[in-house]
């Protein structure tokens, strides 16, 4: 860790069950962050308080009385108030899922339900404390993706394209094959250590006959070479990323494959492509 | 075995004269007779360490006949939201075959304040029900018939204004204290150690709860005056040693606190209750059970010189784990429930609550609210495991279970008393230290995966259907300050005032307070009026 992270961790209101909350606070010092605990019965504004004059990263709430609705929110709206919106803040306890999205809404940035794993709450802490500080995550759960695998490229007709690749160009072409499931022919050219894949829609319903239709032949996606493919969807998911494949799935050239939704990549197309050793 | 056995036998047949079994005769499925009591036929038989059941030091269970002759209180814990709203959860109890009520307060009648008090803010009604004053409580227990129904009160540090409360209902009915029947928890230490609804320090806590003792002694004889409660320590994350080990220690406290304002050991200690949690360990729990019951009975008897066997029983209520629950795949709470409701009734419990299945989402739904007294309903009427005594004693494992319980158990209270008993441990730390350490290392083997939560940790779902939850209506808070503020313009202002001052008069004099309490209810005081004044003379108590 680049900087100790401090945390508050706090129970507003009455509610005298502090099991979770003492439990989170040893795992997040476990965690190597530093952590202050307020003990029993907080007002938001004591909250607030504590949080400034300690100058925390993070606040992490607890409450298992069945009052969050009302006392969360008052503890961000306070931070609003004094300026120090940029402490995220976290809750926990006896919370229904119903009302998760309410509290998002005020900003309380996550919810963690009973049975979520100590190590899970300190990772989102860390994140969320380096985003906010524009510094790189330094810690990531699997390897880094490792290269290009290739760039996909959507055309009408690959006979029509493959002699200005092949011909103009002076790409060699490796091979073509019809991926069925996705209804596309597919044409691999070698460059360096990646590809250029030619995507040409075999089938008018398939996404890249209706990329066609609508935005023309051009790049259609980039696909990142990766290791551990399932593991790493769970850390995208858990990220906020909304996938297209909620697991992997066969891909050209026998790879497992996961395509991410644009609307969460600022509009370009993403895969994660991991192939078998042995594979080319 | 056979001359003692022989006369237990004719002695539990007189009793049974006067109380009888439930049947003639009770037999299994394939008719073989069932009889009250197993054990060794041959001298073998442990009677200082096991006794016959009702015979110290009580190991077997309190009574000779236990569940043959009345099977244990079903007494499920509920509350929420209005007084009016939990009369019709009451009702609505009783009516589904419920033998006894047990009012769940919410955090600001717990804590003594008022619903206008802006501590109580988002708090009203939320894990109980608002009790303001009287005139709640009246709204609370309309049309319940107070010299049939006996009714526990989780409430600690004001356990006397809601005492007094019940107290002054039964008086509008009808029924004289002598004839109202039940439990206030009023176990502060506790409060302290592991579920934080204290107010006032230890000091007059203590004297709180001796008052209460001296007081119903002589004007609420079947009132029990206390539940020294393991259970909340349990939740905090305890073992079932620590927890066994920690209610013993403040039981003895409590004893000790009562001899020191005077009162002799038979005439309090009958009316002393307990209060245990029902976890998931099996056998350990039917154990625990059985060896608290020893470890009571030796320090009443011999430490203690009790000489009233009532004295030297330890009787219980039991609530399965609430900790145990899962939010995830909440049906398999259900299977949790039954297995520690169980174990609580195989280990001679006098009263059971078995949690509802979602309440580690929310306050139970109506559903299962029922669902969870069923389990208890086919436990006793369907299972057989409640006719005869004690099934579990002679298996070679759960005496073992019981003397390793009880040995450390003792290592424990002898090093509370060490330091300075079970007030002073608290004060120190010393208790709280031990429970987190538990608990920090059961959330490490959780997540390693070395201890299964199944639908947890294990065998886990990818899309789980979300449950229909109960909902407390949130403008209740405003609704009580309505109701409170009418309150304060409708009574006789001069004689609410003067039973104020005359209650902190007495709070500076070492009279009994509890006289002064129920004259301040009867004028419509309020729990945080009540409470307000007391705050002002004995100090807030502020954690450590």
């Amino acid at each position: 860790m680049s900087k100790t992270i401090r945390v508050l961790i706090a129970k507003p209101g009455l509610d005298g069950h502090d099991r979770g909350a003492l439990v989170v606070a040893q795992a997040l010092r476990d965690y190597g962050m530093e952590v202050i605990y307020t003990g029993l019965r907080q007002t938001p504004e004591q909250i607030v308080a504590s949080a400034i004059q300690e100058d925390v990263d993070a606040i992490g709430l607890s409450c298992l009385s069945g009052a969050h609705n009302e006392l969360f929110p008052e503890i961000t709206r306070l931070l609003g108030e004094r300026g120090a919106e940029d402490i995220i803040v976290v809750g926990g306890g006896v919370i229904p899922w119903e009302d998760i999205p309410f509290l998002e809404s005020k900003g309380i940035r996550k919810i963690f339900t009973p049975g979520t794993p100590t190590v899970d709450t300190a990772k989102f802490i860390e994140k969320a404390v380096a985003e906010r500080d524009g510094t790189a995550i330094n810690v990531p759960m699997t390897e880094r993706p490792e290269r290009i695998d290739h760039i996909g490229i959507a055309v009408t007709s690959l006979d029509e394209a493959l002699p200005f690749y092949v011909n103009v160009l002076g790409l060699k072409l490796e091979a073509v094959e019809e991926v069925a499931e996705q209804g596309v022919k597919v044409a691999f050219l070698k460059i360096g250590e990646s590809k250029i894949e030619l995507l040409e829609p075999t089938d008018s319903s398939s996404a890249v006959a209706k990329f066609i239709e609508k935005r023309g032949e051009g790049i259609h996606h980039v696909a990142l070479g990766v290791t551990d493919i399932n593991k790493r969807i769970d850390e995208l998911k858990e990220n906020g990323v909304q996938m297209i494949h909620d697991k992997a799935v066969k891909g050209a050239g026998g790879a497992d494959i996961a395509f991410l939704h644009p609307s969460s990549t600022r509009k370009v197309l993403f895969e994660l492509c991991e192939k078998k050793k042995g594979d080319s | 075995m056979q001359q003692r056995y022989e006369e237990w036998k004719r002695k539990t047949e007189a009793l049974m004269e006067k109380f009888p079994e439930r049947k003639k005769e009770f037999t299994t499925s394939s008719d073989i007779h069932i009889e009250r009591l197993y054990g060794p036929s041959e001298d073998g038989y442990e009677y200082d360490k096991l006794g016959l059941p009702g015979e110290y030091p009580f190991t077997r269970g309190i009574q000779p006949t236990m569940y043959r002759a009345r099977h244990w209180t079903m007494r499920q814990y509920a509350g929420f939201g209005s007084a009016e709203e939990t009369n019709h959860r009451f009702r609505y109890l009783l009516q589904q075959g419920q033998t006894g009520l047990s009012v769940a307060f919410d955090l600001p009648t717990q804590i003594g304040y008022d619903s206008d008090h802006a501590m109580a803010k988002g708090e009203v009604g939320k894990v109980g029900v608002a009790i303001d004053s009287l005139e709640d409580m009246e709204a609370l227990l309309k049309d319940i018939p107070l010299d049939r129904v006996s009714t526990s009160m989780t409430i600690n540090a004001p356990a006397a204004v809601l005492l007094a409360m019940y107290i002054a209902v039964a008086e509008k009915q009808g029924v004289p204290s002598e004839k109202i029947s039940g439990t206030i928890q009023n176990d502060i230490l506790k409060e302290y150690i592991a579920r934080g609804t204290y107010i006032f320090p230890p000091k007059p806590s203590m004297r709180l709860i001796t008052d209460i003792f001296a007081y119903c002694k002589d004007f609420v004889p079947k009132w029990n005056t206390i539940s020294i409660s393991g259970y909340h320590i349990r939740e905090a994350g305890s073992n079932a040693v620590q927890e066994l080990a920690f209610t013993i220690a403040n039981g003895l406290a409590y004893v000790d606190a009562a001899i020191e304002a005077g009162l002799n050991i038979d005439e309090f200690a009958p009316r002393l209750a307990f209060f245990f949690n029902a976890h998931n360990d099996f056998f350990e729990e039917a154990a625990k059970f059985r060896a608290a019951r020893r470890i009571w009975a030796r320090f009443m008897k011999e430490t203690y010189g009790a000489k009233n066997p009532k004295s030297w029983q330890l009787r219980f209520h039991t609530q399965t784990g609430g900790s145990t629950l899962t939010a995830q795949q909440p049906d398999n709470n259900i299977v949790r429930v039954t297995l520690q409701a169980l174990a609580a009734v195989l280990g001679g419990t006098q009263s059971l609550h078995t949690n509802s299945r979602d309440e580690a989402l929310a306050l139970p739904t109506e559903d299962s609210a029922r669902i969870a007294l069923r389990t208890q309903q086919i436990i006793a009427h369907e299972s057989g495991v409640a006719d005869t005594v004690d099934p579990l004693a002679g298996s070679y494992y759960v005496e073992s279970l019981t003397d390793s319980l009880e040995e450390k158990a003792l290592e424990y209270i002898q090093k509370i008393k060490e330091l300075g008993g079970a007030v002073s441990a608290v004060e120190q730390g010393y208790m709280q230290r031990e429970i987190h350490h538990t608990s920090y290392e059961t959330q490490k083997e959780i997540e390693k995966g070395s201890q299964v939560i199944v639908g947890m940790n294990s065998f886990m779902l990818e899309n789980e259907v979300q449950p229909e939850l109960l909902r407390v209506d949130p403008s209740l808070g405003e609704k009580q300050k309505t109701k409170l503020e009418a309150l304060r313009a409708g009574r006789d202002h001069d004689r609410a005032s003067a039973q104020l001052e005359k209650l902190r008069q007495t709070a500076r004099s070492e009279r009994n307070l509890m006289p002064v309490i129920l004259e301040c209810v009867k004028s419509y005081c309020t729990v945080g009026e009540i409470c307000g004044i007391l705050r002002e003379e004995f100090g807030e108590y502020r954690g450590i």
